[in-house]
Order: C-alpha cells, then sequence, then structure tokens
C-alpha cells in the first residue's frame, strides 16, 4: 500500500512556500544525482515510498519534521487542509523572516492551484501508526552555526590545548588498520588522531578553519570540510572515523547523512568507527552543569518578540495557498495555530523503539538536547574578535568568579541503542562492534 | 595539500555529476618530506587513474613520472621513489582546485583546502525518516 507523503516545502531564497502533494514523490530528477548517489534516486517501489529521492534544491527548502519525533499528517478540524507538522526551528527563522513574497513559477515541480485544498484532502491518506518526513539536511541550521561553529572557531586554541590524551580504543582500532591504509578522519578536531598510527596516512577534515591552522601547523594533511557533506570520492579511504562529532548535528536527518557520508567514503571491506555522547553519563554530576534545551532552544531561535512557542517539536503550518499576500497572514495562522496546538500537546521525544513519551523540564532521563558550557578564561579569550562579538551578541558570558568567558556548545547525546538504530537503514554496511566506554556510544561498521 | 589529496577530492556541488578530478590551480608550491611507505603507495595505486595523476603532476612542474604505468613498475624502487616523492612531497601552498564541470574554484591557502559549499551550492537531498507518533 502507498503511503503518500505530505511535506511542506518552503524555498531556501526567501520564496513563497507551497506544498507539494504526494504524487511528486514518485517523480525524480536523476540527472541532479551525483552518479554515486544515484542509488538512492531509486524509483519508489510499489508497495512503499522509498527512502531517499532528489528534489532541486533552488526552489525547495525541507522543514524538518521529526525534530522530536512527533510528526503527523492529520487533518486539522479548524482547517479544511491539513496540517503538517513542523519543528525546524533553524527554518522557522527563516519563514519568519519573510516580507517580499514572490510566486515561484520557475520550478518544475508541479504546484497547488489556488483550489488546492480539495486535491490534497484526497490525495492524503493518513497513517496514524507511522508517517515518513522530508528533511532538509545539508544546509546548516541556525543552531549549529551559533552553537557548534562559532563556537568551536572561538575557543579553537583553548579547546585544542586541552585535547590531547589519545583515547585507548580509538587507538586501539586506528593501530589496528593495515599499514598502508588511507584513514579519513571527518571532524577531526584539532587533529589529535592524525598520524597516531605511523603506518597509515590520514587526512582530516573539519568544519572549523581555526581548529585546521592548528592542524595545518602541526604538519597534517587537513581541509576545511562538512561532515555531512564530505568533499570526497566515493570508496576512496580504506578507514574512516568520527570521534565526538555527530553529537553536534542538530536533527536525526544530518546524523544519518553524516554516517552515510563515513560508509560512502571508505571502500568495500573498510571500517568505520563512531563515537558521540551518551545520555547515560558515568559522571551524573555533569548533566546538572548542563542546560537542557527545549525552554531555552525555543527561545533563543523564537526571539523574544514572537509569540512564545513552547516546544520545538509542534510546530504546526498550515497549507498555503499560493497567492502572493498571504504570507503575512500564513505567518500570523501558523503563530496561532501553534498556539492552539500547544495547549493540548506535550513535549515529546521519541524514544529508540519509536515509542512517544513525554519529556519535561525535570525529566533527565528522555533528555538528549542540551548546551554544554565551555569556559574560556580570560587571558585565553583575545581582547577583540570572536569573544567580544560573542559577549556583544549574547551568545556568550562572562564567569566573573571563574575568570572566564561562558560559551555554550550543543549537543544531542545519544540514547542507548540510537546509533544502531541510526545506522540499521543503511544497507551497505554492518555493525561489526558496538560498546559503551567513558560515557559515549560507540560503534564500529564494516562497509559491505 | 598534498597531490594525493587532490585526487581525492570531488566537487559535489549540486548539478554536478563528474566533480572529479579537480584541476589544479598553482600560485605556490613547497616540498615537504614524508615518511617513505612502501606498503601505502602499492595500496594507493590501484586505486588511482594513473593519467589524471600524471596531469596534476605535471602542474605541479613535476614530470619525473612516465605518462603510462602498470603494476609491475611498482617493483622498482625508483620507481616508487618518484610516485613517493610525487604523490605525498608536492604540496600546493597557494592556488585553487577548479570544479571540472562548473569551474567553481575552491580555495587552497596555507596549504588548507576549503572545500565548504555556499548555500545555493547544496544540493539538498531530501532524506525521509519513518517516525512514530
Amino acid at each position: 500500500m502507498i503511503k503518500p507523503v505530505f511535506r511542506v516545502i518552503i524555498p531556501n531564497n526567501n520564496r513563497f512556500p507551497k506544498l507539494i502533494p504526494p504524487s511528486f514523490s514518485e517523480e525524480k530528477d536523476t540527472s541532479k544525482c551525483r552518479p554515486d548517489q544515484h542509488q538512492h534516486c531509486a524509483s519508489h517501489g510499489s508497495h512503499q515510498l522509498a527512502s531517499r529521492f532528489c528534489v532541486r534544491s533552488d526552489s525547495l527548502m525541507i522543514f524538518d519534521v521529526t525534530r522530536a519525533g512527533r510528526c503527523c499528517y492529520r487533518p486539522w478540524k479548524v482547517f479544511s487542509s491539513p496540517i503538517i507538522v513542523v519543528d525546524s526551528v533553524s527554518h522557522w527563522r527563516a519563514f519568519s523572516t519573510m516580507t517580499n513574497v514572490q510566486v515561484d513559477c520557475a520550478s518544475k515541480l508541479p504546484t497547488i492551484a489556488s483550489d488546492g485544498d480539495s486535491q490534497m484532502q484526497q490525495s492524503v491518506q493518513l497513517n496514524e501508526e507511522q508517517t515518513r518526513s522530508s528533511l532538509s539536511v545539508k544546509s546548516t541550521p541556525d543552531i549549529e552555526q551559533k552553537y557548534v561553529h562559532r563556537v568551536y572557531d572561538a575557543i579553537a586554541p583553548h579547546f585544542s590545548s586541552t585535547r590531547f590524551a589519545k583515547w585507548p580504543k580509538v587507538a586501539t582500532f586506528l593501530n589496528s588498520l593495515p599499514s598502508g591504509s588511507l584513514v579519513l578522519d571527518a571532524g577531526c578536531g584539532n587533529g589529535k588522531y592524525l598520524g597516531l598510527n605511523p603506518d597509515c596516512f590520514f587526512v582530516g577534515c573539519d568544519i572549523s578553519a581555526p581548529l585546521i591552522s592548528i592542524c595545518a601547523g602541526r604538519g597534517q594533511e587537513v581541509m576545511v570540510a562538512d561532515a555531512v557533506n564530505l568533499p570526497y570520492r566515493t570508496g576512496f579511504g580504506d578507514a574512516a572515523i568520527s570521534i565526538a562529532v555527530l553529537h553536534h548535528l542538530s536533527t536525526e536527518s544530518r546524523r544519518k547523512k553524516a554516517i552515510d557520508e563515513l560508509v560512502r567514503v571508505v571502500r568495500k571491506g573498510g571500517l568505520v568507527l563512531i563515537t558521540v555522547w551518551a545520555v547515560e553519563q558515568e559522571d551524573r554530576s555533569l548533566l546538572t552543569k548542563w542546560t537542557p534545551l527545549p525552554h531555552m532552544y525555543v527561545e533563543e531561535w523564537i526571539g523574544p518578540s514572537s509569540p512564545h512557542v513552547r516546544s520545538p517539536s509542534t510546530f504546526l503550518l498550515e497549507s498555503i495557498p499560493e497567492t502572493e499576500n498571504s504570507c503575512g497572514d500564513c505567518l500570523k495562522d501558523f503563530v496561532e495555530l501553534s498556539k492552539e496546538r500547544l495547549t493540548d500537546t506535550h513535549l515529546t521525544s521519541q524514544r529508540e523503539d519509536g515509542s512517544v513519551g513525554s519529556r519535561d523540564g525535570n525529566n533527565i532521563k528522555n533528555q538528549q538536547e542540551y548546551f554544554v558550557p565551555w569556559h574560556l578564561p580570560y587571558h585565553r579569550a583575545e581582547v577583540s574578535g570572536a569573544s567580544a562579538c560573542a559577549l556583544a551578541n549574547g551568545l556568550a558570558k562572562k564567569d566573573d568568579k571563574k575568570g572566564a568567558v561562558v560559551y555554550n556548545r550543543y549537543y544531542h547525546v545519544f540514547i542507548e541503542g540510537e546509533l544502531e538504530r541510526l545506522v540499521s537503514g543503511i544497507d551497505n554496511a554492518v555493525i561489526v562492534d558496538q560498546f559503551f566506554d567513558k560515557s559515549n556510544w560507540c560503534i564500529i561498521l564494516e562497509k559491505t | 595539500m598534498r597531490l594525493l589529496t587532490d585526487y581525492m577530492l570531488s566537487s559535489n556541488i549540486k548539478g554536478v555529476t563528474n566533480g572529479f578530478p579537480l584541476r589544479l590551480e598553482v600560485e605556490k608550491s613547497v616540498e615537504k618530506e614524508v615518511d617513505f611507505n612502501a606498503d601505502f603507495l602499492k595500496n594507493m595505486f590501484p586505486k588511482i587513474e594513473w593519467k589524471a595523476l600524471v596531469d596534476a603532476f605535471r602542474s605541479m612542474g613535476y614530470t619525473e613520472l612516465p605518462n603510462e604505468a602498470e603494476s609491475p613498475m611498482l617493483d622498482s624502487k625508483e620507481f616508487l621513489k618518484k610516485f613517493h616523492h610525487a604523490l605525498l612531497q608536492l604540496h600546493l601552498e597557494e592556488g585553487a582546485l577548479i570544479c571540472p564541470e562548473t569551474g567553481r574554484r575552491f580555495p587552497v591557502s596555507k596549504g588548507i583546502p576549503n572545500m565548504l559549499l555556499h548555500e545555493d551550492e547544496v544540493f539538498d537531498e531530501v532524506y525521509q525518516i519513518e517516525s512514530q507518533f
């Protein structure tokens, strides 16, 4: 049985959002696929929608609808059109700044006629048990820009000076590789592991240019690149590592994409080691120093002037007819709808078994989103530059008692089984080992 | 940036079907010594399309290697040394890597390539993940 997917598409150039009816999902634009990703653009099976397909990005932006697993395509009684639950805070910000509305007629995508409501109702069938959601993966969400990238850029030298101890499990993995292996370190940070095995050749990349400069200063072969979109050819490496990186990616789709990239860039038979911070921290007192996210996350991203929305997981977007003037109204409706929706919705989180539990600020067990502080001592923070800017923007605070500028780093810490679940959908890799070590969940994959 | 790295990179700008090899634009190159590892060279050799690599060598001004190479040549220490030198010891310090399809320049500065894409170059794959509620 075909399960139609109904998704909200918002153009990434501030043009007007439009809904794409399910029939589109069966089209593909394979000319836009990279040849080594062509398999991902396979046509849909007759019994289910394929797991991935390609769209043109010059007129699209996709809302992240699985922020906390609360996705539904459910008719909303107040309006006659189906409502899509979205919860991408970063894209919400883009949406809220739309002022000039232009109708995008250039896209090849089918657009909804002004009486599209009836079309939508006919074509959407809801599956109350399960649904699929479409996610933009490669554009960096705001929360990562501000609370990962800029933070590491600002703290790079200090951070690097604290990163010297080699984690035994990683060292064991690297030292077990055959002599002459090419090892790719995605998210290499200060390059701690580059060159650890002298018989292997390491290439590292990180999104932080200051950290990469530190690596280059040590003679390492490195580049500035995005772990979600590795610039390597397919199948070239013998092994890949991702040490304490994925927990900085703010959506499940991006985390999954990063894993896919690690598998893609190694050869058949190549190994991938991934480690991420665990919810189940051995030192429980650490959690008290972290800021659990829902409230802060939302306030930060919605902004003080916007209506207070309680949960990033239950944003709703009404289907929007394609008229020029309704953007402002839509925005208002969006907000009103969110408020209404939220009065009877709890914060939710998705557990790895797929069940949904409620999550409030006090329920640490299910809490996975955090800001983790980094204290940059005053004598390490430059007089002008990143830290001064961060303080001015409110992205960092001064702690005079500790004599440090305090930055917050965004983390999605992993719960037991989550890594395994993320890799379970990858058809060309198998798990060869998984373990918990020093408050990290770790997994080793082999590409098949 | 070493030539090996150049060889393994690909332009992943949206719409590009064949993003490698990236052409070299050389403003400044240097030589840096690297420990010789025959295992590594023999491991890399089969992964490499020799012609493409030769083009890269030539653009860096290195002409010691033949236009064609077969695996028996790996038995020759002299060949291996030259291969080692070209692959690992020639560095592009300043310049750019050029996407073969779009001509887009990925700058290389102080030996570090910047492979980050701009927002409008990002290929927005749509990922569908099952979720339950």
